[in-house]
């Protein structure tokens, strides 16, 4: 067991090398002048010079690159040109408002896939069977931005139901304590506007799980299909356990296995997709801060939400095999041969 | 039904494949797509591009089928021109994608051990990101437009197909025939290129069947955001994010645009499942579909 971990955690260091290795090149490397990109767009010739010197550009290639990993590991992301803040403090303020909406989109994602997953594969063939290929069908295929706007086309704008962008109404206040507004709502002792933000979460949060339901939805399905053939649940429906103890307590558990290593890992994909979401939804958070970036030419600010959803992802990862070996008490005794993850197919699992 | 007579429907359906209703339908709709990529602007009914203000945010109607965006543009001659875009982009990030993929993969899997397990600690790095941010944080390095964001997309998505290359040149390298044919003396080069690549390969086109839908997300996704295509061209993704700012006084501009990237991600997926399953009789005869 220590040996997975130890060699997991080294694939972990040689990724976030990796990707320290890869914004460096986008800030080096590629086309452009990065003199005159960290100086901004409208900037004078001494702005430019100054920035060249201060990000000592005139050194050699490899020189530079420590010094980056240096400033890195020092939590040190550049400035934005923007802001004119730290970019990491910038950061900062905007991902607990990002986390927000994943959780709730999560929590969408769990109550919706794995019962669906769960009776598709119960009564296969079925009518809910039918609805989860459909389901599956549909996700892989909307693209979420648009799926976001036509859900606020007719909830918010026709049937006036849910409010249309922002995160909570006008006239509402809550104190900044974590960041996560329903939750300071909530900390203020404010209910009122502890419902408005919950409120404010429905459509962004249905946005983003939609395409992530239908991976979560078959794999519960194929998993628990494989569940129920197998002998101890014949086992269990014969020692005249109740049809529900059957399919929750001996099928779920342990179909739940695979779904929790995709669940865990589309924590770290949902991060990534709030790029997509929240600029729609006029919400605060890390991926309408990278698209803000993109538009004002704030390079650093984009490479930097690059790093810090790549640090997430991977310590995303890491708590990943950490809930399954605790799941799965085979993981602990066999020694893996190569250390990859339990489930290997990453490709099928990109939303 | 005899077990005979089973075996003989299996054994005719197989000399005339017989296609299912939906995925008949998701190949003509996939077929569909492509030649409109070809021949689309050639039928528009209005020029993409001309702008007419007097004619702005007009609802679907008998001339204008998909109604006019804001500045009176005719939506369906943008959507029937935007397959032009949107399509080939996504070919051209896939094919190059695989080629990436498949050296590396290939590269990987006869290298020896080094080498292999540098290769597949680089494209760990790829797997380990979400595709939209690696590529929104290069195309915006790259600076903005349809080809950073195809050039962006198709460094971050090689390293699935080099994963999957490696294990098919993993599972054919040591074939009785490639053994064959080494004794015969043939060089390293032609091994790999006529008796390694074309076996390990021949399940690869369903792959890049599946992914088609998910490129085409992205693409449209990072147009959609800023970074790919920009107005006016009439890129799906562009499209709708010129007309979200109008959506509720011209729902269509946005809706229709989104309707014909799903339309063709659906298609394509289904191709892609139907093409896996004729492909692998595992899956047909156990329990997936």
């Amino acid at each position: 067991m220590a040996r997975f971990l130890l060699r997991r955690l080294v694939t972990s260091v040689v990724v976030l090398a990796g990707l320290a290795v890869v914004t460096f090149l986008m800030t080096q490397v590629l086309p452009g002048d990065p003199a005159r990109t960290a100086a901004g767009r409208n900037a004078t010739a001494e702005q430019v010079a100054r920035a060249r010197t201060e990000l000592g550009l005139d050194r050699p290639l490899w020189e530079q690159f420590t010094g980056y990993l240096d400033r890195l590991l020092h939590g040190d992301l550049g400035v934005s040109v923007f802001t004119q803040r730290p970019v990491l403090d910038d950061i900062a303020a905007m991902l607990p408002s990002s986390v927000e909406l994943v959780l709730a989109a999560m929590a969408i994602n769990v109550v919706v896939a794995v019962p669906l997953g769960v009776y598709a594969a119960y009564r296969r063939g079925g009518p809910s069977d039918v609805a989860a290929r459909l389901v599956a069908l549909l996700g892989a295929a909307v693209p979420v931005f648009w799926l976001g706007l036509m859900l606020q086309l007719v909830f918010a704008a026709q049937l006036r139901l849910l409010p249309l962008t922002g995160q909570l109404a006008f006239g509402q206040d809550v104190p900044r304590i974590t960041g996560m507004t329903s939750l300071d709502a909530l900390l203020g002792g404010n209910p009122a506007a502890f419902g408005d933000a919950l409120l404010h979460l429905v459509l962004p949060a249905l946005t983003l799980a939609a395409s992530f339901v239908a991976v979560v939805a078959r794999t519960v399905r194929s998993s628990m299909i494989t569940t129920l053939d197998s002998d101890y649940i014949t086992l269990a429906r014969a020692t005249g356990a109740s049809e529900l103890r059957v399919v929750v307590r001996h099928g779920l558990r342990n179909a739940m296995v695979p779904a929790s290593t995709i669940l865990g890992m589309q924590l770290g994909w949902m991060l990534g997709s709030t790029v997509l979401v929240e600029s729609i939804f006029g919400r605060t958070g890390i991926g309408a801060h990278a698209v803000a970036a993109v538009l004002q030419n704030d390079l650093y600010t984009v490479i930097g939400t690059v790093l810090v959803i790549g640090v997430v992802f991977v310590v995303a990862n890491i708590a990943v095999d950490l809930v399954q070996l605790w799941l799965n008490p085979r993981l602990r005794r066999t020694r893996r041969r190569t250390g990859e993850p339990a489930v290997p197919a990453l490709a099928g699992v990109k939303p | 039904m005899s077990a005979g007579a089973k075996e003989h429907a299996g054994a005719r359906r197989r000399v005339l494949p017989r296609v299912p209703v939906v995925e008949r339908a998701a190949v003509t709709v996939a077929v569909a797509m492509v030649l409109l990529a070809a021949v689309g602007p050639l039928i528009a009914p209005h020029d993409p591009y001309a702008v007419d203000l007097s004619r702005s945010l007009l609802p679907p109607s008998g001339d204008h089928w998909f109604g006019t965006d804001v500045s009176g543009r005719d939506v369906l001659s943008r959507v029937l021109s935007g397959a032009r875009i949107t399509l080939p982009a996504t070919m051209i990030v896939i094919v190059t994608a695989a080629l990436i993929g498949t050296v590396v993969g290939t590269v990987a899997a006869l290298g020896g051990k080094v080498v292999d397990e540098v290769l597949m600690r680089v494209t760990d790095i790829g797997l380990s990101l979400p595709s939209i941010i690696l590529a929104l944080g290069l195309a915006a390095a790259l600076g903005s437009g349809l080809r950073s964001a195809v050039i962006a997309l198709s460094l971050t998505w090689w390293p699935g197909y080099a994963r999957l290359v490696r294990t098919l040149v993993r599972d054919v390298k040591d074939a009785e025939y490639v053994d064959a044919a080494r004794m015969l003396g043939v060089s390293r080069t032609r091994l790999v290129l006529r008796h390694i690549l074309p076996n390990a390969l021949n399940t690869l086109y369903v792959q890049t069947t599946l992914d088609v839908a998910a490129v085409m997300l992205v693409i449209s996704g990072l147009s959609f955001v800023g970074v790919g295509a920009q107005v006016p061209s009439p890129e799906w993704g562009a499209m709708i994010a010129a007309a979200a700012g109008d959506l509720t006084g011209g729902w269509w501009a946005v809706a229709f645009p989104g309707l014909a990237i799903m339309l063709t991600a659906i298609s394509f997926n289904l191709l892609g499942d139907w093409l896996r399953v004729r492909n692998d009789p595992t899956i047909r005869e156990g329990a997936g579909r």
